[in-house]
């Protein structure tokens, strides 16, 4: 392999693994807001979290520059103070994926968190437990499957990232092409070996996935 | 009496109001009535599990929620709550689950409370096995233990025997009264079942959508039932309606069905309905006396309340049958098919070859007769 390929496979694992970890810290919390609890603006932040997955990828990352990019609503502060802007690196990439991951996660862990016996939180309650421990040793635990499917589920998404990325991220070999968009530059420079190996590793990578997803899907219920 | 449990309750909710106030000495309090009529709401304010919009509840003189001043949250009302179905964590062992609340006790002291818990429930050797692995008997046992182990002030149990088949009810229910009569914990109980509730209740307490109707120690709610809806959410038989011909202190005489009965007037209540005015009563169906053939003509003189009539339908129960009789008289029948449920021992059938001889004459002692006030 060259080392072009072996950097985007690095780069697409590096941010496919940190999209995760994102989505794992800000997705479950938010799938157990959205689940158990009523507040104001909770339909507003449903459709948020997943208008990322019927939107085109592209139309996302436009959002995205609008906000994060240099000139956007966060990213011209954060210029204007630190001289530093998010897009066209590698963390822009991480940033797209995770919000392109974000409603997979969400939808799955959202639906394994209310399939919990409610009555099961009310006898830990009933037994002294305060909510925040019942969600710790009740409601997660009992969630768990469905919540590693999704967090499964995500991580394909992050890996397989095409349109969010390159609108934010762009496609620089080596700092932000990760497989996706490499395999789009090696199609259109006609390297077919690369496209055929690229090809195979990310089929391979689903197949695992969704096999991996579905055992867990299946022991959730 | 002194009382240990008084509740009060005034709860909206859509489409639905509970408003409730009832007390409860020592031993099992039921809750009976139909489905949604508001036991399983009551449970949850008890438990803390949902705040009233008014109200007062206290346990054994300690105020758990006073409107507006008083709301102990639900873990620091040391009430055991016996949830419909059980509720436990299937994650946990029958140990684990039984110390789930113990959670504050020193390591040693929970370890050993914990396995105290499951002998007197004979739980000791399932006690590394999860909940999916119990039979039904086993599970309730379980969910018991677990809400017995805090020590609760207060036990409430939510239809603890409706997800057990019919046969395993049946012994289960005696059991259950056996652990709450021996651990003499203030409990709650709810169900729909009558008989349930008479087993395993000292005071049975009648709701009927979101009211309570009748509050009463068990014995006389069976014999005196405070009006028509509670005997009918009972599920008395030949609940039926008359006129009053007259009323005395110790006398009332009813018309029904082109007869004229005659009941006794119970003097604790004094009721005395004008002459004329519509009246319900109930026949308990083994009260009606089935007058024998071969022993000469009935003598209306000793046979209070004489009537004439004919078998219609008729089921077996086992050790009883029970006969739908249509009477000798014009008009529609008070029930349907039939005027009065007959019950009658399997052996007086056989002996009174009641499948052959389908017309017989009926006595009620006026005893038997029980007027439900209006």
């Amino acid at each position: 392999m060259s080392p072009d390929t072996l950097d985007a496979l690095a780069l697409s694992l590096r941010v496919a693994v940190l999209a995760t970890v994102v989505n794992a810290l800000v997705g479950v919390p938010l799938a157990y807001l959205l689940a158990r609890r009523r507040f104001a603006g909770k339909a507003l932040l449903d459709l948020l979290v997943t208008l990322p997955l019927v939107l085109p990828p592209t139309v996302t990352g436009y959002y995205l520059i609008v906000l994060l990019g240099r000139r956007g609503w966060l990213g011209a502060p954060l210029y204007a103070a630190t001289g530093w802007t998010i897009a066209f690196t590698w963390y822009a990439a991480v940033v797209a994926a995770t919000v392109m991951a974000l409603p997979l996660l969400v939808r799955t862990a959202r639906a394994a968190i209310e399939s919990v016996d409610r009555d099961l939180e009310k006898a830990a309650y009933t037994l002294g437990r305060s909510e925040w421990r019942t969600t710790l040793e009740v409601t997660l635990p009992l969630a768990r499957n469905g919540i590693l499917a999704g967090l499964v589920l995500a991580f394909a998404r992050a890996l397989g990232e095409f349109g969010a990325t390159l609108m934010l991220a762009g496609n620089i070999p080596g700092k932000t092409a990760t497989v996706p968009l490499a395999i789009y530059t090696a199609v259109q420079t006609g390297e077919q070996s690369t496209v055929l190996v690229l090809v195979a590793i990310l089929t391979a990578l689903s197949c695992v996935v969704l096999v991996a997803a579905g055992r867990l899907g299946a022991r959730a219920t | 009496m002194s009382e240990r449990l008084e509740v009060r309750i005034l709860k909206r909710l859509p489409g639905f109001t509970l408003e409730v106030a009832w007390a409860a000495g020592d031993g099992v309090a039921v809750l009976f009535g139909p489905s949604g009529a508001g036991k399983t709401l009551t449970l949850q304010c008890l438990a803390g599990l949902l705040r009233p919009d008014e109200g007062r509840i206290v346990v054994d003189g300690r105020v758990l929620f006073d409107a507006g001043r008083v709301d102990v949250p639900p873990q620091a009302r040391r009430v055991g709550y016996v949830f419909q179905g059980y509720a436990l964590f299937p994650h946990l062992t029958v140990a684990d689950n039984v110390g789930f609340g113990l959670r504050d006790l020193p390591a040693a002291r929970r370890v050993e409370k914990t396995a105290e818990v499951l002998e007197r429930l004979g739980l000791a050797e399932h006690a590394r096995r999860l909940p999916r692995e119990l039979s039904g008997g086993q599970r309730q046992r379980v969910a018991l233990g677990r809400a017995l182990a805090i020590d609760p002030a207060l036990l409430l149990l939510d239809e603890p025997l409706s997800a057990l088949d019919a046969p395993l009810r049946r012994a289960l229910r005696d059991e259950l009264r056996a652990i709450l009569s021996e651990w003499r914990t203030a409990a709650v109980l709810v169900t729909h079942d009558f008989t349930e509730a008479y087993r395993l209740g000292d005071r049975i307490v009648v709701y009927d959508a979101g009211r309570v109707v009748q509050s009463a120690p068990r014995s006389e709610l069976l014999w005196r039932p405070a009006s028509e809806p509670v005997a009918r959410i009972m599920g008395i038989r030949n609940v039926l309606r008359g006129t009053v011909v007259k009323a005395t202190p110790d006398r009332i005489q009813i018309r029904w069905r082109g007869q004229l009965l005659e009941a006794v007037n119970s003097p604790s209540r004094s009721y005395l309905p004008a002459a004329d005015s519509p009246i319900a009563f109930f026949i308990r169906p083994e009260y009606v006396r089935l007058i024998r053939k071969d022993r000469g003509a009935a003598d209306p003189s000793h046979h209070m309340n004489l009537m004439e009539g004919a078998v219609v339908g008729e089921e077996d129960f086992g050790t009883t049958w029970s006969l739908r009789i249509r009477l000798d008289a014009p008009g529609a029948a008070a029930q349907g098919d039939h005027d009065l449920e007959v019950e009658v021992p399997h052996l007086v059938y056989e002996i009174l070859e009641i499948d052959r001889d389908r017309r017989w004459q009926f006595s009620i002692h006026r005893g038997s007769i029980h007027v439900l006030p209006a």
